[in-house]
């Protein structure tokens, strides 16, 4: 009898043990030695789906167009790109875990992130890790810190620089304008409002009103009213994607306002400024990238609508100079016949003075710290559904 | 097959576990913990401790919520509270690990007991959406205090211990597995004593159990406070595990995943805490090792992340239409099936 | 010195939006009235009505006479569908687990909404008059305005529905007493089913107008969030309740959102909860629940 009382048991979770350590094993990285020996590889945290998906599908798209630009002409020095995304849905704890899973797999040398909070939690990991430059889709003015970021950067101005260019325009435009600033209540939102506030007054604005909006709200009643009777000459907008900016241009038009309005970069791209209907006439933001249907001279965006004919995102933009950047630092770490480690190409992004990024940006950039203090003040032509420039390319 | 169960003596009556093959199973177990970070991939170890950390939090909300009836939506807020505490101390006074830990499970437990205070007025659902209040001003805190770094929120050093840090997924393994352990002993210890009752008498007809003399409020207070404290420990590891907090990290979805996970694993028993947690932390890496395998994988994986919610959603009222006793409850079959095996009943 | 004016047409825009909440509200307490159950899932039963409005409206391009009715009837189909296939079936269970079955359901819906019409925001099309309204010198949305005239319609209509109508004495009976309704002859199943696609139906009209106020997103359910905090200040049973709860708060977040700041909005509504829970616990118009052995 107590044999038997054993055996069944025992022998089943043997089975079961023995399943459970073989499955443990073949995720092991011995699977690194699966990949190819010397391929350049970019990792990414995309958000392919969920709140910022049509970012997230337009990023990817964008390093795939550019690392496949470069495999076609023969890789870095022979040696072929490899791009492993995986979708996160934008959700911290899954972005940490794919990057886990991606570096465990492979030998990874560049790194793209989904979301500010990312980039914050894995810092520790990639200090550690050592090897990595990662960039992302976020512009927090808190990523733009290279001491204690060093091993990251920002695909274009952080966001208090974005601020400052829009605050230069409106000096430039109307000195001693008053400039409300309308913001969401998140981190995101809140990031570059002190700071901005600064740098209006030492530009000789003023800010009668800063509102914040709690996230999701829906009814904006009270907060049109507020920013109505502060009558502000210009209002930008920060930490939205879409909603609630055509309510509140909509309602403040109608309460009789002689605002101009403008936003930031993630509300600047084309298909959702022209969302908001009537109320996009005049709008203006700041956005560091030409538009894909722009005619200016620029051989990269030719490129780019040979491959794609169909309209392509600013978060393609950006993806596609992120891609550039990394491979240009790749490539400067081994024409010095410098090891790929983290601060190697951190260094060699460093080194990159006046870059031709082929008209991605319409002037030659330098980044000397975190980040590329360069962008140009758009405004949304609703007759001709296009955003057109409104002002030079300005540097800080 | 088990024939009886024959005890003798007050002590192995009341003893956790009672048989040989129990022993057997648990020092297998414990074998397997102790080996699993050897063999284990950087990817896997992350997973596990992850799965640690929501066991914990899931058995603190089961305390609350399956033994003593009282449904919680805030056991986020708490695992916040711990967080922060553990985060605040971490990098102003660089205290030593262990009392961080305790401090955060000792801050949340307080509020926690604040929490409670109004359970003894309102009952059922209606306490459930005060909890869901507790939730919305923990967040107003943590976002709006200097001290807790508003919404960039707050970066954590490493833990250290004994001069050496604990930054990868394979050292903190080491101090999160072992603590979960303990605080799952501690839970199904708790039910063999006098205050365990309590809470289940409470749960079953609480009128009543104030008439057999148990007083409702001093009881219902203790177990808001030991399960936000469980809570609360659950945050400060996960404080030293990301070592980044922010307001947006214990959102009120985060507290819906606890619920859920207590309930598919079955509530009031330490047994469907584990697996509940287990699994629906599980679950979505299950599905996207699934649509890895697929063919056009590729094209299915931009539906990932909403049906993920539509899995986790149907999951809720798919146990809660068939198998209300949660995974707890097919486990037991299973294991009736062995013990009376040849026989069928 | 207190600026009255602004006090005036802060209050005004705060009462009319708390119009919006009494709307939503009045669905939620149509299913609790009827059935006893909290539905956690009422901002996404809001949020599936306005996308389908957007589907026939936008996506199908229906004239607004026909995309409306459609959106309607499409989510009051929903409703029976959801009270068939969830909410019969745990009939006789502890009302924990119908709760915990709508916070299933308010995952399953965002996860087919993301599905379906991906996680963008998107905008209504327009549809309601652009005048603004003015009193005296105050100035009011005219969004808001049309959808408080709305919301005080309909909850005039259930008003005199629940009085007059044999229908809605049958919902008050099986509200009441389920056994006796039974006796009495009422095809309770029916009621049921009665309740959940009405609730269902005014939640889409709901979602229509929140819509197109602030837009449609899947994660536009949050809006349900203050409108629990609305029913449980109003009463979870009462649909004045949910008129005066919902007017009240929309008080209560403006003077908070004008005078204290945004972030203090949603702080306000929630310790206006505690307050109420603390209180009266069965909220302001509610019925006092006895407890029986």
């Amino acid at each position: 009898m107590d044999q038997q009382h054993f055996s069944h048991p025992r022998r089943n979770f043997m089975r079961g043990a023995a399943a459970a350590a073989g499955a443990a094993a073949l995720t092991h990285p011995l699977s690194v030695l699966a990949q190819g020996a010397e391929e350049i590889v970019i990792g990414g945290s995309i958000p392919m789906t969920g709140v910022f998906a049509f970012a997230g599908v337009g990023i990817n798209a964008g390093i795939q167009d550019y690392v496949k630009i470069i495999n076609d002409a023969g890789g870095i020095k022979g040696r072929k790109v490899k791009y492993v995304p995986e979708d996160t849905g934008y959700k911290v704890d899954v972005s940490v875990a794919t990057f886990k899973k991606i570096t465990s797999q492979n030998k990874v040398n560049l790194y793209y992130g989904d979301s500010t909070g990312f980039s914050k939690t894995i810092n520790p990991e990639l200090e550690r890790n050592g090897n990595i430059l990662m960039a992302g889709a976020s512009f927090a003015s808190e990523l733009n810190d290279p001491k204690k970021y060093p091993n990251q950067f920002l695909v274009g101005p952080d966001y208090t620089e974005m601020f400052s260019i829009l605050l230069k325009h409106i000096a430039k435009e109307k000195p001693g304008a008053k400039v409300a600033f309308v913001y969401s209540d998140s981190e995101f939102g809140r990031d570059p409002i002190e700071k901005s506030e600064a740098e209006a007054k030492r530009l000789g604005l003023s800010v009668p009103i800063k509102i914040m909006t709690p996230a999701g709200s829906v009814d904006v009643s009270t907060e049109v009213i507020k920013l109505r009777r502060a009558a502000p000459d210009y209002t930008i907008f920060h930490g939205y994607i879409l909603a609630p900016i055509p309510e509140f241009i909509t309602q403040g038009k109608q309460q009789g306002m002689k605002s101009k309005w403008m936003g930031t970069f993630w509300t600047m791209d084309s298909s959702t400024v022209m969302k908001m209907g009537e109320a996009a006439d005049g709008f203006m933001g700041v956005m560091p990238y030409r538009y894909y249907y722009d005619t200016e001279k620029a051989p990269m965006l030719e490129k780019i609508r040979a491959m794609r004919p169909e309209y392509q995102s600013t978060a393609y933009m950006q993806g596609f100079l992120a891609a550039m950047l990394f491979l240009e630092s790749a490539k400067r770490c081994l024409d010095g016949n410098k090891p790929l480690t983290g601060a190697n190409l951190k260094a060699a992004l460093n080194s990159l003075k006046d870059f031709d990024t082929g008209g991605l940006i319409g002037v030659p950039i330098t980044i000397s710290g975190n980040s590329i203090p360069v962008g140009r003040v758009y405004q949304a032509d609703v007759k001709a559904q296009k955003m057109v420039a409104a002002s030079d390319w300005i540097k800080l | 097959m088990r024939i009886g169960t024959l005890k003798e003596s007050y002590v192995a009556d009341a003893a956790l576990f009672d048989s040989r093959t129990q022993h057997a199973w648990l020092a297998i177990a414990a074998v397997l913990l102790v080996l699993f970070p050897f063999i284990a991939s950087d990817y896997w170890l992350y997973l596990a401790c992850l799965v640690a950390i929501n066991v914990a939090s899931a058995t603190g909300l089961n305390i609350l919520t399956g033994y003593t009836g009282l449904v919680s939506l805030g056991q986020a807020a708490f695992m916040g509270l711990g967080a922060y505490t553990v985060a605040i101390l971490q990098t102003r006074y660089g205290t030593p690990m262990l009392l961080n830990l305790l401090a955060g499970g000792v801050v949340a437990m307080l509020g926690g007991i604040i929490v409670g205070i109004p359970s003894l007025r309102v009952k059922g659902l209606y306490l459930a959406i005060a909890t869901i209040a507790a939730s919305f001003i923990a967040h107003f805190l943590f976002a709006n205090f200097e001290i807790t770094g508003g919404t960039a929120g707050l970066s954590l050093a490493p833990a250290r211990v004994l001069g050496m840090d604990l930054d990868t997924s394979f050292r903190l393994y080491w101090l999160i597995v072992p603590v979960t352990v303990l605080m799952l002993l501690g839970a199904a210890n708790l039910f063999r004593t006098r205050i365990g009752r309590a809470f289940i008498a409470i749960r079953d007809r609480d009128i009543s159990a104030e008439v057999l003399g148990i007083a409702l409020l001093r009881y219902k207070l203790l177990s808001f406070g030991l399960s936000s404290f469980y809570a609360g420990i659950a945050g400060g590891l996960w404080a030293y595990f990301f070592r980044v907090v922010t307001p947006e990290s214990f959102p009120l979805s985060m507290s819906i995943f606890f619920l859920a996970a207590i309930i598919v694993g079955g509530m009031g028993s330490i047994l469907g805490g584990i697996l509940g947690a287990v699994f629906m932390t599980m679950v979505p890496e299950l599905l996207k090792l699934l649509v890895d395998l697929l063919p056009g994988g590729a094209s299915l994986a931009v539906f990932l992340s909403p049906v993920r919610l539509v899995i986790f959603g149907a999951l809720i009222i798919g146990f809660l239409v068939f198998e209300p006793l949660g995974l707890a409850e097919v486990w037991r079959r299973v294991r009736r099936f062995f013990h009376l095996w040849p026989f069928r009943n | 010195m207190m600026d009255w004016a602004y006090l005036f047409e802060i209050s005004l825009t705060g009462i009319a939006s708390g119009g919006l909440y009494a709307l939503a509200a009045l669905a939620f307490v149509m299913v609790y009235k009827a059935t006893r159950v909290v539905n956690i899932a009422i901002g996404e039963m809001l949020m599936a009505g306005g996308y389908l409005f957007f589907t026939f409206a936008a996506m199908w391009a229906l004239p607004l006479w026909l995309a409306i009715p459609a959106a309607v009837l499409a989510c009051g189909l929903l409703g029976a569908v959801i009270e068939r296939t969830m909410i019969r079936p745990l009939l006789g269970e502890p009302p924990i687990s119908v709760f915990m079955v709508t916070v299933g359901l308010s995952s399953v819906l965002i996860g087919l909404v993301e599905m379906i019409w991906t996680a963008d925001q998107r905008r209504l099309p327009e549809f309601m008059p652009t005048n603004p309204i003015m009193v005296g010198d105050a100035f009011l949305a005219p969004k808001v305005f049309w959808g408080a005239v709305i919301a005080a319609v309909f909850i005039a209509a259930v008003l005199l529905v629940f009085r007059y109508w044999r229908g809605g004495v049958a919902l008050r009976a099986t509200a009441s007493d389920q056994a006796a309704a039974y006796s009495v002859g009422i095809n309770v199943p029916r009621v049921f089913s009665l309740a959940w696609v009405a609730s269902a139906m005014l939640a889409a009209i709901s979602g229509i107008i929140v819509g197109s106020i602030g837009g449609i997103s899947s994660s536009m359910g949050v809006f349900g969030l203050s409108v629990l905090v609305v029913v449980i200040v109003g009463g979870l049973d009462s649909v004045l309740g949910a008129l005066v709860g919902g007017i009240l708060i929309g008080l209560v977040e403006a003077l908070a959102g004008a005078y204290l700041g945004g972030e203090y909005k949603l702080l306000a509504t929630f310790v206006v909860l505690v307050v109420i829970l603390m209180a009266r616990p069965y909220g302001l118009f509610g019925t006092h629940e006895i407890e029986r052995l």
